[in-house]
């Protein structure tokens, strides 16, 4: 794909035929396909859980078949991360560095951060500023 | 021997006694041919041989309105001959002549060659000849400066020619009869205007009525008399005021019951100017309900100005107002259905729901598991009649196999209305004299069934029952209640699977915690687990304490990432793992490690796990602790200065990437110091933030005078605080204190 696209989910809490009430507040991600030259950026606007991780997952094997040299996902505008949504960020890694890509994400928001800390999964990713940056 | 004074005298007694008798005349009737047929003839013989009464139309056709004569044969040849050959309007003969210029005309003397010269046609002529017409005088009849025709009087040759005292008394009798023709007109003008206005008040589809000031209503279109149920304005007009308004219960949008005065026509006579009133009109006899939107407008008197009557306008805006409120009730009775789980509380409120809006009561029958009939909701408007409902369904619960009612409807699926069903149909329907006298004492007119439908089946029904006393159910209210079955069905079914999946997971959940923490002598434990809103799904959270060697003890807390049965079986090989890991080398990291090896093999996809773990030694006045971190956030200790402080250095999250990188920090817990271990699903504030909070500041403050239950339940309000009422995910806690040392 040559144009910039654009995956959207828009999805519930509780997924499944029983829809317990009052959980029905939507929440979205929203993920954009950036094409530079050197790598395909991802950027994720919205919050990346249990619910919009698969929508992630899919979006990265869509870039890959066009085969960018790098894969970047521009976590700034992710307000909100979950365990699902670490997940989501490794199983990216490890399906873009398994074709031989390199793999980073730039800085998100403070909770992300947070979370990155704390499971001290930070140290195993390449961390940009800005998406555009060349890799350290 | 008559004398010229004597006629001069006869002649202005004719005269006078002439235009007495044209004034009663005309005064007389309305009918403008008779009446000026008689005028006519009282021309006849004293003023003229023979007279012609003609008339001009709004188009200025002339024709002729009467004629008389001494010899009548001759007045209805004339008549013959004038409706054959018309007087051209603008032609020279008199009577066109006087139309036109409004001026009357004295012909004292008629040649024949001026007969010829206005004749209208030769036979016009030889008529005139041969009755030797030898004198006239034509008069306009003129009325509010407008012409209507003309009055020709005419002599023949034996009488004497018309003299100027002639014209005038033509003029005048002429001015009379113009203006009875005036009259007559205007008055017939009236009635067709009248008639006009009738007719479209009478076909008007909105219900007219004109009352006066004493309430006797004076008039009534075919629509008000449908809205009234009368067959004939007769029977509506001989009514006594307040006899027809007491066949109908007039309620306000509210329910409340309207008396007359307040109606708008009421008002209007108190010279108040009344708002559109929307009223709710039940038929007393039949239950027949019609939503009207009544106005009124005064019909005043215009010359004194003073109200005579008032005009009812009734609008039935039944239809609107109708699906207004279903749409209404069917949202509010979807709050209902959203608001709970449980399905016989909520099925409850909609039948309380339905019986204070739709029908009188409302029960709702549901098919059980073993194929019986259960009522689950049942609630009447009257709290005795709701006693009769309730010992009625005990006494006579119906049976499957009936033919009609609820039994039929959950056979067939389908909805059924039941209108003014008789003591007869009671009569059959009654299992006994008892279940009879019962029946007849709920006093039942109407009855809709419809079925609780679920997606796929039938689970039971709703019954909506009305008294005779209230308002009669129809089609628009079946459909209602067949959206409210459909909606109400689908909410039961939900709520039931909901129920059972909550059954399972919390039987799933509790196989993955400990039945209970085993007791350690010198301190105080306690756990608890707060599922995240949503009963149905496993959590991926767990604890464990157990003890490894003589005197050491573990604590573990961790948060699988993920829920449901995927999530429950790493739970339970993480804790699993850690017990067998412990019994091999019990330092905390070599603990942690052996479980992340666990979860990189596991052949599915990565599965991601957070743990804290802390090893507690042989207790003693100070207890030393080994606190290891995997990806989890800090336990607090809860210090006896009213401080709380996080406690371990991150480690890395297990199961994700390789390697892995962990801390062991030791530290003491002294008398009295709480160590509290929590999942929040590590995605929530951190921790400091967490302390930030007020709610856990007063913890702090408070927790060495609580026990260590009562600080869990603190800490967990806090954090839901934190959260904002509604944590992402469940809430695990584990508490440890170390006793105070008591003497003795």
């Amino acid at each position: 794909m040559s144009t910039d696209g654009a995956f959207q989910i828009a999805s519930t809490d509780g997924l499944g035929p029983v829809m317990p009430p009052a959980t029905n507040a939507i929440r979205q991600l929203r993920i954009s396909k950036r094409q530079r030259p050197d790598r395909a950026i991802l950027e994720l606007d919205g919050e990346l859980d249990l619910v919009s991780a698969p929508a992630l997952e899919e979006a990265v094997l869509s870039v890959l078949r066009d085969g960018p040299a790098m894969v970047v996902l521009d976590l700034r505008a992710v307000s909100f991360i979950d365990s699902t949504g670490l997940k989501a960020v490794f199983s990216a890694r490890s399906a873009v560095q398994e074709r031989g890509r390199q793999f980073a994400v730039t800085q998100g928001s403070q909770q992300v951060e947070h979370l990155l800390q704390l499971t001290r999964l930070n140290v195993h990713l390449h961390t940009l500023v800005a998406p555009d940056e060349a890799l350290a | 021997m008559r004398t010229a004074a004597g006629d001069r005298l006869e002649r202005s007694d004719l005269r006078v006694a002439l235009l007495v008798e044209a004034g009663a005349a005309l005064s007389s009737s309305l009918d403008l041919t008779a009446t000026m047929d008689r005028v006519a003839r009282l021309t006849v013989p004293g003023l003229a041989d023979l007279c012609v009464i003609d008339l001009c139309d709004d188009a200025g056709a002339i024709s002729e309105l009467a004629a008389a004569s001494v010899d009548p044969e001759l007045a209805r040849q004339l008549e013959a001959l004038r409706g054959r050959f018309p007087i051209d309007p603008s032609g020279e003969h008199p009577v066109a002549r006087v139309i036109r210029s409004g001026q009357a005309e004295l012909l004292p003397e008629m040649s024949s060659d001026l007969l010829r010269s206005f004749a209208q046609g030769s036979q016009h002529a030889r008529f005139m000849l041969a009755h030797r017409y030898h004198s006239a005088v034509v008069a306009p009849l003129s009325a509010r400066g407008r012409t209507l025709g003309a009055l020709s009087t005419i002599r023949f040759a034996e009488s004497e020619s018309y003299e100027q005292d002639d014209l005038e008394l033509a003029i005048e009798l002429a001015r009379r009869a113009a203006l009875a023709i005036d009259n007559a007109q205007l008055f017939s003008e009236l009635r067709s205007v009248e008639q006009r206005l009738e007719a479209i008040l009478r076909n008007l589809a909105e219900a007219i009525t004109v009352v006066d000031n004493h309430g006797r209503t004076v008039f009534a279109n075919q629509a008000a008399l449908e809205l009234l149920g009368l067959g004939s304005p007769a029977e509506l007009i001989d009514s006594q005021p307040g006899e027809i308004m007491a066949r109908f219960l007039v309620l306000d949008e509210a329910g409340r019951e309207l008396d007359l005065d307040s109606m708008p026509a009421r008002r209007i006579f108190r010279g108040e100017q009344p708002t559109p009133l929307l009223v709710r009109n039940l038929v007393r006899a039949t239950g027949e309900e019609r939503w009207l939107m009544v106005r009124a407008s005064p019909i005043a008197d215009p010359e004194s100005g003073r109200v005579l009557y008032a005009a009812n306008v009734f609008e039935d805006v039944t239809g609107v107002k109708r699906a207004q409120l279903a749409e209404a009730f069917m949202a509010q009775a979807s709050r209902v259905l959203a608001s709970s789980m449980d399905y016989a509380e909520t099925l409850q409120l909609i039948a309380r729901l339905a019986a204070a809006q739709l029908a009188d009561w409302c029960a709702v029958d549901i098919l059980g598991e073993s194929g019986e009939l259960e009522r689950v909701a049942v609630h009447h408007a009257e709290p005795q009649k709701l006693a009769l409902a309730q010992l009625l369904d005990s006494s006579y619960r119906p049976t499957l196999d009936e033919a009609i009612g609820v039994p039929e409807v959950i056979r067939s699926g389908k909805a059924r209305i039941y209108n003014d069903i008789t003591g007869d149909a009671l009569a059959t329907y009654a299992r006994d004299a008892e279940h009879l006298r019962m029946l007849r004492e709920m006093d039942t007119r109407d009855v809709i069934i419809v079925p609780l439908a679920a997606p796929s089946r039938t689970l039971g029904a709703i019954t909506l029952v009305s008294s005779s006393t209230s308002r009669r159910l129809g089609a628009d209210d079946v459909d209602v209640a067949v959206r409210l079955g459909r909606r109400a069905g689908t909410a039961v079914e939900s709520a039931r699977l909901y129920t059972e999946r909550t059954r399972i997971a919390r039987v799933l959940q509790q196989a993955l915690l400990p039945d209970s923490l085993p007791g350690i002598q010198g301190f105080e434990i306690a756990a608890a687990y707060r599922p995240a809103g949503e009963l149905n799904e496993v959590g991926g959270d767990f604890y464990d304490v157990f003890k490894c060697g003589e005197q050491r003890w573990m604590l573990v807390i961790g948060d699988v990432c993920g829920k449901g049965p995927a999530a429950a079986s790493i739970t339970a090989l993480a804790r699993h793992t850690l017990r067998a890991a412990a019994m091999f080398d019990q330092r905390p990291s070599a603990m942690l490690h052996a479980l992340h090896r666990a979860l990189r093999q596991s052949d599915t996809e990565t599965q991601m796990c957070t743990v804290c773990l802390v090893v507690v030694d042989p207790p003693g006045a100070v207890v030393p602790l080994t606190v290891a971190l995997a990806g989890h956030p800090q336990p607090l200790l809860f210090g006896r200065d009213g401080k709380a402080s996080p406690v371990g250095e991150p480690g890395t999250v297990l199961g994700v990437v390789d390697p892995i990188m962990l801390s062991e920090v030791q530290i003491d817990l002294h008398q009295g110091e709480t160590l509290l271990l929590y999942t929040d699903g590590v995605s929530e504030a951190a921790p400091s933030d967490l302390i930030a909070t007020l709610e856990l500041a007063d913890l702090c403050m408070d927790a060495p005078e609580m026990s260590v239950e009562h600080v869990l339940k603190r800490f967990e309000s806090a954090a839901v605080e934190s959260a904002g009422g509604r944590p992402r995910d469940d809430i695990a806690l584990l508490g440890l204190r170390l006793a105070n040392l008591t003497l003795g």
